[in-house]
């Protein structure tokens, strides 16, 4: 029989398992920018951002194979939703809260199966600028909502100096500038999740720009990466789509350039 | 388009659909008129359908019908490249259009649900235009230069080839040149088949599909097509 304090240290057990194998994921990054929501990643072999749905797009830290266990998940309720009623009722708001979140704090609170590896971003379009939404979904079921800004990395006080780092972003920033600012935050993310470093902490070095000298930093790092950026973008003709940056346009955001 | 009742698969196609390939890809046009029985129902029926960025799916029979399979092939054709972050092979999306219409024969054999399209596509990786029409148990067959669907297609069959040796192949016509002749076959079908509207109250719709996609023919863009044919009559 399952005592109380053999439930409460089986959470611990498997927050822990969960939380040190999430601590070495490239973080993923969400903003706002004048022409819809921009999606950002470093990724090595495997692609970490992908199309849910018309309006829809998420990026996730984890186990890959977690990550496709709750893309097709998202993509299934999208799809289903979409087709029954209307296109127009596949929400972010929807798909996180009443289709994701409960099945992964189901699947995290099962003591006899692995708990999934898993932190993403998911990002909404809306028909107005105003409408934008990003969620942000954990392993254990708990999400957030946010208008501007939304990140996914491997410790708590990486996210926060990420959000620190994008918060000062203008919702009608250029893309070009949208993507330098995700790119310098990114490298401060993953500096600070791997090494462990509490950027609040007084003992540590503080450099003027620290979101610039991490990405140097990470030079090596990065040679095994690749930038994955896509757009949730409005066209003119106010339809919505999901799209892949090129290289050319992702070069000259790069934040040494 | 359709009839209530039975009535033979011909009887029910009231419309007319046009392909033809012209030298950036494949050009549909099609009047807007949706008939009931001998009643003109509505005067705005949009019948070329877009099933993703590079297919055009032109239909004629029952509406209600067709909307439902076209609603369901584009949400088919977006959850497998979603899924499968690849899109659907050509062949892929023929079949299951196919599938779609052979599972339709029930209703279509009853005489209230035929549907038959002509569906236009650029091939991405033949970098062409291709042209399609399939009978009602979903086989499917290429056409080389041009495809119609409809009540009002089979009045002008002949001019099709009447236009080719005449004027040559429509693939090496400009997309001006061939919306000229798809507009001057519209009207005769409009002239012969009550069941097709001309262009005279409501401009009827152009949609081109080529290497960029989807590129609906503006209304400036047809009405001085049609100007331009009025003027030489």
């Amino acid at each position: 029989m399952m005592t109380p304090y053999d439930w409460n240290e089986s959470v611990r057990n498997r927050m822990e398992f969960v939380e040190e194998r999430l601590r070495s994921g490239s973080p993923v990054i969400g903003v706002r920018y004048a022409g819809g929501l921009l999606l950002v990643t470093l990724r090595g072999t495997q692609s970490k951002t992908f199309e849910i749905y018309d309006r829809i797009a998420m990026s996730a830290i984890g186990a890959p194979s977690d990550v496709e266990a709750i893309r097709i998940a998202a993509l299934d309720f999208a799809h289903q939703e979409g087709f029954a009623r209307s296109p127009d009722d596949v929400t972010v708001n929807r798909l996180v809260s009443f289709a994701l979140s409960p099945a992964l704090k189901k699947a995290f609170g099962d003591a006899w199966s692995a708990p999934l590896v898993f932190r993403g971003v998911f990002a909404e379009a809306g028909a107005a600028p105003e409408h934008d939404r990003f969620a942000t979904l954990n392993f254990d079921g708990n999400f957030a909502y946010a208008s501007n800004v939304a990140v996914a990395a491997g410790t708590i006080q990486a996210e926060e100096a990420m959000r620190d780092v994008l918060g000062a972003l203008s919702p009608d920033v250029s893309l070009r500038d949208a993507l330098r600012a995700s790119l310098e935050a990114w490298a401060l993310g993953r500096k600070l999740a791997l090494s462990g470093i509490d950027p609040n902490s007084e003992e540590e070095d503080i450099s003027p720009n620290p979101a610039v000298s991490a990405w140097e930093e990470l030079a090596d790092d990065r040679k095994h990466l690749a930038v994955e950026a896509a757009v949730l973008e409005r066209k003119i003709s106010g339809e919505i789509g999901c799209r892949f940056l090129r290289d050319s346009e992702i070069t000259p955001s790069l934040p040494h350039s | 388009m359709g009839a209530a009742g039975p009535a033979s698969v011909s009887e029910i196609h009231g419309t007319t659909v046009i392909a033809v390939k012209y030298d950036g890809g494949v050009l549909n046009v099609g009047d807007r008129r949706a008939t009931g029985g001998t009643a003109v129902m509505y005067d705005r029926a949009e019948k070329i359908l877009t099933l993703d960025d590079h297919t055009l799916l032109a239909v004629s029979g029952s509406y209600a019908t067709a909307l439902n399979i076209v609603r369901y092939l584009q949400h088919s054709f977006k959850y497998y490249r979603r899924t499968q972050l690849q899109e659907m092979s050509l062949d892929g999306k023929l079949q299951e259009i196919g599938r779609m219409i052979a599972n339709n024969l029930p209703n279509a054999m009853s005489g209230i649900g035929a549907f038959l399209p002509v569906l236009s596509v650029w091939d991405t990786t033949s970098k062409e235009g291709r042209i399609y029409f399939y009978d009602g148990m979903g086989a499917r067959f290429e056409q080389a230069e041009h495809g119609a669907a409809g009540s009002g297609s089979a009045p002008i069959r002949g001019v099709f080839e009447y236009v080719t040796r005449t004027k040559g192949p429509f693939h090496k016509m400009s997309l001006d040149s061939a919306l000229r002749e798809c507009l001057e076959m519209l009207d005769i079908a409009a002239d012969l088949d009550s069941a097709t509207g001309g262009f005279d109250k409501i401009l009827p719709s152009a949609i081109a599909v080529g290497p960029d996609g989807i590129v609906k023919i503006d209304d400036k863009q047809l009405a001085a097509s049609i100007r331009d044919l009025r003027g030489k009559r």
